[in-house]
C-alpha cells in the first residue's frame, strides 16, 4: 500500500489535474452566462498544437502559451457567434467545433510539425522549466507537492478562488449570475446579455487554450494526434459535479486528476499483489466520469437559463 | 410563399456548395498542391471519373458505395436518437463493440452455416445497442448527460476491446494484434458482376427504408419524433417519453454496431488493433445534414462518402493530409445548424 500511496502521488495528481481544473473553470465562465460548452475538448486540443507549434517556432514557452491562449479565443468566438448571432444549438455548435479542431489540428500537424522531423528538425518542444521554489522546497509537504512543477500549477489551484471572488464580489460576476439564471429578466433591469455571453465564452476558450498549452509545454513535450483524449469531456462532467461552483469544480477536477495519477501509478505496481492489465487502468477516468455523472449526490441545479437563446 | 421558399433554399444551398468549395480550395491551397489537378484527383478518387489509369472506376466506385454503407448506418444511428432529441456521440463506440462481437461470433466454428452470418450480424448490432443502452438509462433515471457519457463510452469501447483483443480473441497464427478471420459462412457476399460491394450495402438501403416507414407511418415513429420535438407537451399527451428516449437510444446502438458487424462481415472479415471507427463521428454531419431522415441521409451519405473517398486519393496521391474531409464536414455542421434555427426564426 505504502509504495502506492504517497506524496509522490499527490504531486503527480496535481499535474494531471491542473488541464482539468483550467478547462474545467473555462466551461464554468460560458455555462454561467448560460451557454453549453461542449466544445472544450476541441480548444483544448487547438491550445495543445498553436502552443507547441508557437513554442516550436520561437523557441519559447510564452510565446506558445500566448499562440494557444490566442487559437482558444478564436474558437470561443466561433462559438459565440453561431450561438448569439446566428442562434445555433448550443450542443451542435460545440460538437462541430470539436470536429473541427480534430481536423484541423491534425492536418495542421502534418503540414507543419512533421515537415520539419523530415528535414531532420527536432519537434521536442522546449517547454516550461520546472519553478524555483526556493526555501518553499524545504518545507515538508508543501516542497514534495511543488517539486519539478511549472508555475501553471499553483496558478491552477489559485485560480478557483480568485474566480470565486471575481464572481461574488465585481459587478461584472454578479451580472454573469443573473444572465446565467434568468437573461429576460437580467435584459429587463439592463444588464447587457449579450456581451456578458460573449465575456463569458471568450474567457473560456483562453483557459481552454491554456490548459491545452499545458499539454504540450509542461506535461508532454510534444503534440500528437488527438492528444487531449477526452479531458474537456472530462472538464465539463467535474463542473457538473462540482454544481457549477468555481471550488466545487475545480475540487472535482482534482478527484479526477488523482484518479488519473493512481491509474498511472498502478500501471507499473501492482495493488494487492494484483497487477491490472494496462487497458483496463486507462479505462478508469473515463468510468469514474460516467459514475460522477450518474451519481448525483443532492441537488444538481444547472444555471436555470442554461442553454437558452 | 412556395415559391419564396424554393428560392430561398437554392440560395442556401449554393452558399453552402461555395462554402464546401471554399474550404476545399483552401485547404489544397495550403498543401502547395495544384488546385486543378487536385481536385481531378479528388474526382477519381470519389466517382471515378476522369479516368485514370491508376485507379480503376470500378474501384472507386466500391470504395464510395463501401463508405456509404458505413455513414449511413452510423447517420441513422445519430438520426433517430436526434429525432428523440438525443445527440449520440458515441457511435463510434457502438461501431467498436458490433466490430469486435461481430468478429467473436463469425469465428465460432460449430454453428450452422444457415444461421452463422444472420446470429454474426445480429449479435454485433445487439453489443452497438447495449454499448448505447447504459447511456440511455443514466439519462433517464439520473439525468447524465448523454453527450458526455456516450463521448466516455467511446473511449471505454476502445480499451475494452483492446483488452479482449489481446488477451482473449488474438489470432494465435502470428504476432499480430488481430483476431482470426471469421470463416466463410459468416461472410457478407459481394454484390456480383463487376462490383465488390458486399450485400451489406442492400441491407443498409432497405434498413433506411424501413427506418423511414417507422418514423413516419406508424404511431411508435409519430410519438417518438413528438418525444423528440417537445418532451413536456409530449409528456402531457401522454407518451411514455422516457420509454421511447431508451427506444431511440437502442435502436441508435443496433445501427451503429450493425455498422462495425457490416464491416467485419464484408470488407476486413477480421477485428484488430486501430479498427476505423471514425464513422462514427462522420455520422454526425451525415444525420445533421439530411434534417435526420431517412431518405436524405442516403443522399448525404453518398455525398460524404464521394468526399471521403475523394480526399483519401488525394492523400494517397499527393500525400495532402485527409484530414481535409473532416474539416469540411465540421464546416458543413456548422452552416447547416445556423441555418436550420435562423430558418425556424425567419417562419416562426
Amino acid at each position: 500500500m505504502s509504495e502506492v500511496f504517497d506524496v509522490q502521488l499527490i504531486n503527480t495528481a496535481l499535474r494531471q489535474a491542473t488541464p482539468l481544473i483550467l478547462a474545467a473553470l473555462g466551461g464554468l465562465m460560458s455555462e454561467r452566462t448560460g451557454v453549453i460548452n461542449i466544445g472544450l475538448e476541441g480548444k483544448i486540443l487547438m491550445g495543445a498544437f498553436a502552443g507547441a507549434y508557437g513554442a516550436l517556432l520561437t523557441g519559447s514557452p510564452w510565446v506558445g502559451l500566448g499562440c494557444a491562449m490566442v487559437v482558444g479565443l478564436f474558437f470561443a468566438l466561433l462559438h459565440a457567434v453561431a450561438t448569439q448571432e446566428f442562434r445555433t444549438d448550443h450542443v451542435v455548435s460545440g460538437v462541430a467545433i470539436n470536429l473541427l479542431a480534430l481536423g484541423l489540428s491534425t492536418y495542421l500537424f502534418r503540414q507543419l510539425i512533421l515537415p520539419r522531423e523530415e528535414r531532420g528538425l527536432s519537434s521536442v518542444v522546449q517547454g516550461f522549466a520546472p519553478l524555483k521554489a526556493g526555501w518553499l522546497e524545504q518545507l515538508p509537504v508543501l516542497g514534495a507537492l511543488l517539486r519539478d512543477q511549472t508555475w501553471l500549477v499553483p496558478f491552477a489551484v489559485l485560480l478557483p478562488f480568485a474566480l470565486f471572488w471575481v464572481l461574488n464580489r465585481t459587478r461584472w460576476g454578479l451580472r454573469v449570475y443573473a444572465v446565467g439564471n434568468d437573461a429576460v429578466k437580467a435584459r429587463t433591469m439592463g444588464v447587457p446579455v449579450k456581451a456578458i455571453r460573449y465575456s463569458g465564452v471568450l474567457l473560456s476558450g483562453v483557459l481552454a487554450g491554456m490548459a491545452g498549452a499545458f499539454l504540450t509545454l509542461a506535461s508532454a513535450d510534444q503534440f500528437r494526434e488527438n492528444m487531449s483524449a477526452g479531458r474537456g469531456f472530462i472538464a465539463l462532467a467535474a463542473l457538473i459535479f462540482g454544481r457549477w461552483h468555481p471550488l466545487g469544480a475545480a475540487a472535482a477536477a482534482f478527484g479526477f486528476g488523482f484518479f488519473e495519477a493512481l491509474q498511472m501509478r498502478l500501471q507499473g505496481q501492482p495493488l494487492f499483489g494484483i497487477q491490472l492489465p494496462t487497458d483496463l487502468l486507462l479505462m478508469l477516468p473515463y468510468l469514474l466520469t460516467v459514475i460522477a455523472l450518474a451519481g448525483s449526490f443532492g441537488k444538481m441545479k444547472p444555471p436555470s437559463d442554461l442553454g437558452n437563446p | 410563399m412556395k415559391r419564396g421558399l424554393t428560392v430561398r433554399w437554392l440560395w442556401q444551398a449554393l452558399v453552402g456548395a461555395a462554402m464546401v468549395f471554399g474550404t476545399l480550395t483552401l485547404l489544397i491551397a495550403l498543401t502547395g498542391q495544384p488546385i486543378g489537378a487536385s481536385y481531378r484527383i479528388l474526382l477519381q478518387g470519389a466517382i471515378g471519373f476522369p479516368a485514370d489509369p491508376q485507379l480503376s472506376p470500378l474501384d472507386a466506385w466500391d470504395n464510395t458505395l463501401h463508405d456509404m454503407t458505413l455513414l449511413l448506418l452510423t447517420g441513422l444511428s445519430v438520426a433517430i436518437a436526434l429525432q428523440a432529441g438525443l445527440f449520440n456521440i458515441g457511435a463510434a463506440g457502438q461501431l467498436l463493440m458490433g466490430a469486435f462481437v461481430a468478429a467473436w461470433i463469425g469465428g465460432i466454428s460449430n454453428l450452422p452455416a444457415s444461421v452463422h452470418l444472420p446470429l454474426t450480424l445480429l449479435m454485433g448490432a445487439l453489443a452497438g445497442a447495449l454499448w448505447a443502452f447504459i447511456p440511455a438509462l443514466l439519462k433517464v433515471w439520473r439525468g447524465a448527460h448523454e453527450v458526455i457519457t456516450t463521448i466516455m463510452f467511446n473511449y471505454l469501447a476502445l480499451y475494452l476491446t483492446h483488452w479482449l483483443l489481446v488477451e482473449r480473441l488474438k489470432d494465435p497464427a502470428g504476432d499480430a494484434p488481430q483476431t482470426a478471420p471469421v470463416l466463410a459462412s459468416a461472410q457478407l457476399p459481394p454484390l456480383g458482376g463487376l462490383m465488390n460491394t458486399s450485400w451489406g450495402f442492400v441491407l443498409t438501403l432497405l434498413l433506411a427504408l424501413l427506418l423511414w416507414l417507422w418514423l413516419y407511418r406508424t404511431v411508435w415513429g409519430y410519438e417518438l419524433r413528438a418525444t423528440g420535438a417537445n418532451r413536456e407537451a409530449a409528456d402531457a399527451a401522454g407518451i411514455p417519453t422516457r420509454r421511447y428516449l431508451i427506444v431511440a437510444m437502442l435502436l441508435a446502438g443496433a445501427l451503429a454496431g450493425l455498422g462495425g458487424a457490416v464491416e467485419v462481415c464484408g470488407t476486413q472479415y477480421r477485428f484488430f488493433e486501430g479498427f476505423p471507427s471514425e464513422y462514427g463521428f462522420d455520422g454526425i454531419a451525415v444525420a445533421l445534414m439530411g434534417a435526420n431522415h431517412p431518405a436524405w441521409s442516403v443522399l448525404t451519405a453518398f455525398v460524404l462518402g464521394a468526399l471521403r473517398n475523394g480526399t483519401y486519393n488525394l492523400h494517397v496521391v499527393t500525400g495532402a493530409p485527409k484530414e481535409i474531409a473532416t474539416i469540411v464536414q465540421a464546416v458543413l455542421i456548422l452552416y447547416v445548424a445556423a441555418l436550420r434555427l435562423r430558418r425556424a426564426r425567419l417562419e416562426g
